[in-house]
């Protein structure tokens, strides 16, 4: 017994170091930590609980029989974020390039599977030189096991993935299914094929850093939602993110209480609209100044800033922002943009998690890039999501909601369950001069008939009353009580029950 | 006494004098240009009048305009602040003529003020102490010896073309004027091809202090003591106080007097100020009068306890001045600062756009008086001078007031546009400044390369850190209230933590507490309490019992602390995070200097160079709209541009990258 006791110890201590103290000082000359240290920072302190540190690997080509090491190159369990659940895995690259055998695959799929057992979140840590080579295909089902539970836990409990490392061919794919990619800056790249195939295929040369780095990942690409400078911002950055989700589709949005009143006014929002309807405004001022403690978690905020994507809470409750940003493209919805804010409406609504809208669009970006490049199709994905969404829905309107862009942008019609808008909001087919050339086509010769005519045409339809008339407003509001009255919509909302009809699943425009 | 004034101006004055106005039951008329209609003049106005488009000159300087809305109204008086037209003889003498009453001097005081040369010679007539000096060109070094001793050593030297301290000497005695001059002479024509030489009695350490008056049309003249508002900057003022911690009385009383005989010279009638510059030697000399209400009339007010406006209102109307020099009071000290959107930064570059928060410290009769014009989702427009409002602190001493202006710059809240607030709390608790010794000198001499964020340290770091601490605390407690914790395993919030960014890493050990945080640094406790809201910029408390207010913003795992002239970026960690953050080599900041940055956010309306283009220093590179102005980016030095980084047509946030050079 006392040998079996000493072994244990002995297996556990060779465990920790992972691939030695060697490897270790590596990983942290390269200004990463290891797979152990990550998770002490991510979870409560002395919660990780560890499964599967004996498992090994069981390939017997080129030398690997005589190279085993406890762990198999990722560490797995569970642990609490502020006493919440989640599951956890982080690869370690100190263990053969942390790299994916089948034993390896085994133990990511176990935790999952246990988090979709018992409703949790999933958080993988990756830094992972790919598939083991020495386990051949194995190692290939490994990673597809891996991607179909990703599949299935897609919408029953959030999926989080930290790219810490490389992250390249196949492994790519798991990252990309999960609900968020979070990078740390200059020691992880991901890609599907790296610099060196890059270059004989296409002959372009790039760096690992530009190809597939975080800045381009969260400025060019929009595959991940945010870059950190270091691994001990980005995990204590994901410690504040997770406190916004839910642990499953049935749980409810995890309340925090909040001692920011829910009447508080913001006299300073009702300059907030400039008086020239061309110029410009930053619409995170509206966010920060409506959110509870002025907090405002962005995702992708650098990537279609056109639109801005992100979590704030509600008298303690989380609410997914979608809004237009009048600062860029003066909130023009194009193909990035309508994809970005349509995921994201997607993840709020499958995690129960209210989405409120704020509305400055003057309508869809024009131009061949954009109709090449299918921004029918993109466009509509922003549509849908909205249609499908089933979760309470409250809308803003500030200025401009013009055309197919007002419909898109949780309107009335889309079953938006409040639907505000401030008296600067004008919602028309078209902006008056577009629509003045248009109907008055025949006087395009007489700019003081003309002038007239926009100026007619502004004072009908240059305001929220139309709209009003017909119901597609509820109300018009007055900026400085915009958190006031959304807070009172949220909170009527939160009885909120709609389903959509059965089947098997929606077609969404791909 | 009049029933409805107008005011002939905009911000922080036109507010001042509607307050006054008001209290004195007179009914207000504002006027405002197409920059100002959402301003806080015309808000607090019982009426305004549309003048036109934003630039001065075709609105506040209109004086037919504002005479029409005079009459429009029923104005029987018009108050035109300073700046302006108050100061323009023309109008003066045009609104009386329709029969409108001018609040300030009569027009013929104005003129006589306005020539600085002729103004002068009044000056000398009334004998009023003016500069030595011999402004006829000077033929030889031996002319010079003595003339410099006619003037009085030291002299100044000075080539008539002169500028940039060329052609420039001092001289304190005879060898040194003969040389001065020669020098000064060779100079001279090789810089100028100008060997003109004038010569001037040189002030040392000169101050800049002036006095306040106030004459009736009966002929009562009295003076409001002075003011000392020699921290300047390119001759703005920035600082002003009351009274000057340099004069004695007997000096006091001299410069008093002089500056009323000049007044009674130019039959005075109503609030003026005599500037006067003053050596080591509390020598005076008399500079220029001017013929308004100053900016820095507020400290005068403080300690006399008289307000100037209603004075002026009330002389304009044909009071008598109710006291005599002898009635004036003299209490405590008073300081003004100057709240300017600028970038102490950047050069103390002009800051435009919108107020996204402004929340300036509370008034507190006799003691925190706010002079403000704007107001928190205002806008800040390029038309107008920067100033946006004034901070004065009124004690018992000059030490007090400074404390209380130091506490007062603390709470100030400014974010959107840049303000020089950091600066003027380094001015504030400067040693130099604490003793008094000023001169007009004093922001070059102190802040040689102008204001650095690090020529500033941390007055009091172990109280940044304790609060840094004791926020971080309250946040992770406000984080361990998250519903959905596992029964039996909710977060425990640790006390031991890490606190980078003063240097060295500081270990903290930090307990919650009713009302705050105790915080323990190595063997030093210190008792934190505040009344800390999330999201507030201001958080006020105490530390040991002693109040402190501090601003606290959060940026990522930042926490950014304002106080006292610094701004210091504090992380705090678990013990063990910090462990490993050393582990983590240190990363260099972008070399920005490869790196165009947007100074203020605008328009790209022009991109002038290709990637790839070799740039000469000062080439055009991009133009950038901002409110309608075109503002050219130029290279700084030599290079090639690599990449574009902003395409023409983008809106520019404020250091938002533009192109890189190779």
């Amino acid at each position: 017994m006392h040998d079996i006791i000493r072994q244990l110890n002995a297996m556990r201590a060779e465990a920790q170091l992972g691939g030695g103290e060697k490897r270790i000082a590596a990983q942290h000359a390269k200004g990463k930590l290891t797979a152990r240290e990550r998770l002490e920072l991510l979870l409560d302190e002395g919660s990780f609980e560890e499964w599967d540190m004996f498992v090994e690997h069981r390939s017997h080509d080129f030398g690997m029989e005589k190279e085993k090491i406890p762990g198999d190159g990722v560490v797995t369990g569970y642990g609490m974020i502020n006493g919440r659940l989640v599951f956890v895995f982080s690869q370690d690259f100190t263990v053969f390039g942390g790299s994916l055998s089948e034993a390896h695959a085994e133990k990511i799929c176990k935790v999952m599977d246990q988090a979709m057992k018992v409703g949790a979140p999933v958080i993988g840590l990756n830094d992972s030189g790919g598939a083991r080579i020495q386990d051949g295909v194995a190692s290939l089902g490994g990673y597809a096991e891996v991607f179909q539970r990703n599949v299935l836990a897609s919408g029953v409990v959030p999926q989080i993935s930290l790219i810490m490392g490389p992250c390249a061919g196949g492994a790519v794919y798991s990252p990309a299914m999960t609900d968020f990619i979070f990078m740390v800056k200059d020691s992880s790249y991901m890609f599907v094929t790296g610099p060196e195939v890059v270059k004989t295929v296409t002959h372009e040369e790039v760096t690992a850093e530009e190809l597939g780095g975080a800045l381009t990942h969260t400025t060019r690409s929009g595959v991940a939602d945010l870059a950190f400078d270091s691994d001990v911002e980005a995990l204590l950055m994901l410690r504040r993110f997770f406190n916004y989700l839910p642990l499953n589709n049935r749980d409810a949005p995890p309340l925090r209480a909040s001692d920011d009143p829910a009447d508080r006014l913001e006299m300073s929002l009702d300059t907030l609209v400039p008086d020239n309807p061309n110029k410009p405004y930053d619409m995170k001022e509206l966010i920060s100044k409506t959110v509870d403690d002025g907090e405002f978690f962005e995702l992708q905020p650098d990537y279609a800033k056109n639109i801005v994507i992100g979590f704030g809470r509600m008298e303690g409750a989380p609410v997914g922002i979608v809004a237009n940003q009048p600062l860029v493209l003066a909130g023009c919805l194009d193909i990035r943009s309508a994809i970005k804010a349509a995921r994201f409406v997607r993840f709020c609504d499958a995690f129960g998690i209210p989405v409120l809208t704020l509305v400055d669009v003057p309508g869809f970006m024009p131009g061949t890039a954009q109709e090449y490049g299918g921004i029918i199709k993109h466009g509509a994905k922003l549509l849908y999501a909205y249609a499908e969404c089933t979760v309470p829905k409250v809308t803003v309107i500030t200025r401009k909601a013009y055309g197919g862009a007002y419909d898109v942008m949780s309107s009335k019609h889309l079953r938006g369950d409040v639907n505000f808008a401030w008296p600067s909001a004008e919602i028309a087919v078209m902006g008056p001069k577009g629509a003045v050339e248009i109907i008055f086509r025949n006087e395009k010769n007489d700019p003081a008939k003309l002038a007239e005519r926009e100026r007619e045409y502004r004072e009908k339809f240059a305001n929220p009353f139309i709209a009003g008339r017909r119901g597609f407003i509820d109300d018009v509001i007055m900026p400085h009580e915009t958190r006031k009255r959304i807070c009172r919509s949220l909170a009527m909302l939160r009885g909120k029950d709609l389903k959509n009809p059965w089947r098997k699943h929606g077609n969404i425009p791909l | 006494m009049f029933k409805k004034i107008l005011i002939a101006n905009r911000g922080e004055i036109a507010c001042r004098v509607i307050a006054t106005a008001r209290r004195m039951g007179i009914a207000t008329v504002a006027v405002y240009s197409d920059a100002d209609r959402d301003a806080r003049h015309v808000e607090l106005a019982d009426e305004a009048v549309y003048l036109g488009p934003a630039p001065s000159r075709e609105s506040y300087l209109r004086g037919d305009l504002i005479i029409d809305a005079c009459r429009a109204t029923g104005a029987q008086a018009v108050h035109p602040g300073y700046g302006f037209l108050s100061e323009n003889e023309a109008f003066a003498r045009d609104v009386e003529a329709a029969g409108i009453v001018f609040i300030g001097p009569k027009a013929p005081s104005i003129a006589a003020m306005g020539d600085k040369i002729a103004s002068k010679k009044l000056a000398a007539k009334a004998n009023v102490s003016t500069i030595p000096g011999y402004t006829d060109v000077i033929a030889n070094a031996t002319d010079a010896v003595r003339i410099a001793r006619e003037v009085g050593y030291p002299v100044m030297i000075k080539a008539s073309a002169g500028g940039g301290g060329k052609g420039l000497r001092v001289a304190a005695n005879d060898k040194e004027a003969r040389e001065g001059f020669e020098a000064c002479r060779v100079e001279a024509k090789a810089s100028f091809g100008d060997d003109r030489i004038f010569i001037e009695k040189y002030i040392e350490e000169p101050r800049h202090i002036e006095i306040q008056l106030l004459g009736d049309a009966h002929g009562n003249i009295v003076y409001l003591w002075e003011r000392e508002c020699s921290i300047q900057r390119r001759h703005q003022k920035v600082v002003e106080e009351a009274p000057s911690p340099f004069l004695d009385d007997a000096t006091r009383h001299a410069m008093g007097t002089q500056a009323v005989a000049l007044a009674r010279a130019v039959n005075y009638q109503s609030a003026g100020t005599v500037e006067f510059v003053v050596g080591r030697d509390r020598s005076f000399y008399f500079l220029e009068m001017n013929t308004r209400l100053q900016v820095e009339h507020p400290v005068t007010e403080m300690i006399t306890g008289l307000d100037l406006v209603e004075w002026m209102i009330r002389v304009a109307a044909g009071e008598n001045l109710p006291f005599a020099q002898s009635d004036i009071r003299r209490d405590g000290w008073a300081i003004e600062c100057r709240i300017n959107a600028e970038n102490p930064l950047r050069g103390f570059l002009p800051s435009i756009g919108r107020l996204v928060r402004y929340q300036p410290p509370a008034d507190v009769p006799g003691q925190v008086r706010v002079d403000t014009g704007v107001y928190e989702g205002g806008e800040i427009s390029m038309y107008y001078d920067s100033m946006i409002a004034k901070l004065i602190t009124h004690a018992p001493t000059r030490g007090e007031a400074i404390i209380a202006m130091q506490q007062a710059l603390n709470t100030f809240v400014i974010r959107g546009v840049a303000s020089n607030l950091m600066f003027q709390s380094a001015l504030l608790r400067h040693p130099r400044f604490a003793e008094g010794r000023l001169t007009t000198a004093f922001i070059p001499e102190e802040f040689p390369h102008g204001f650095r964020d690090e020529d500033v340290p941390s007055d009091d770091p172990a109280l940044l850190v304790a609060v840094a601490a004791a926020v971080h605390r309250a946040y992770r407690d406000r984080a361990a209230k998250i519903e959905g914790q596992v029964a039996g395993h909710e977060i425990h919030v640790g006390e031991d933590y890490v606190v980078l960014g003063m240097g060295d890493p500081v270990t903290v050990h930090a307990r919650t507490v009713q009302g705050g945080c105790d915080v323990r640094i190595g063997r030093d406790d210190f008792a934190i309490r505040h009344d800390l809201r999330f999201g507030q910029i201001l958080m006020r408390g105490t530390c040991n019992g002693l109040p402190f207010a501090m601003q606290v913003e959060r940026p990522g795992l930042k926490y950014r602390l304002t106080h006292m002239g610094t701004q210091r970026d504090l992380t705090v960690l678990p013990a063990r995070a910090a462990v490993l953050l050393a582990l983590m080599p240190h990363k260099m900041a972008p070399d920005r200097t490869r790196i165009l940055l947007s100074p203020m956010p605008g328009l790209l309306t022009e991109v002038a160079v290709k990637v790839g283009q070799d740039v000469k220093i000062g080439e055009r590179l991009v133009v950038i709209e901002a409110m309608k102005m075109q503002n050219v980016l130029v290279a700084e030095r030599d290079g090639t541009v690599a990449e574009l980084l902003a395409k023409c047509g983008e809106s520019l946030a404020v250091d938002q990258p533009v192109l890189r050079f190779v």
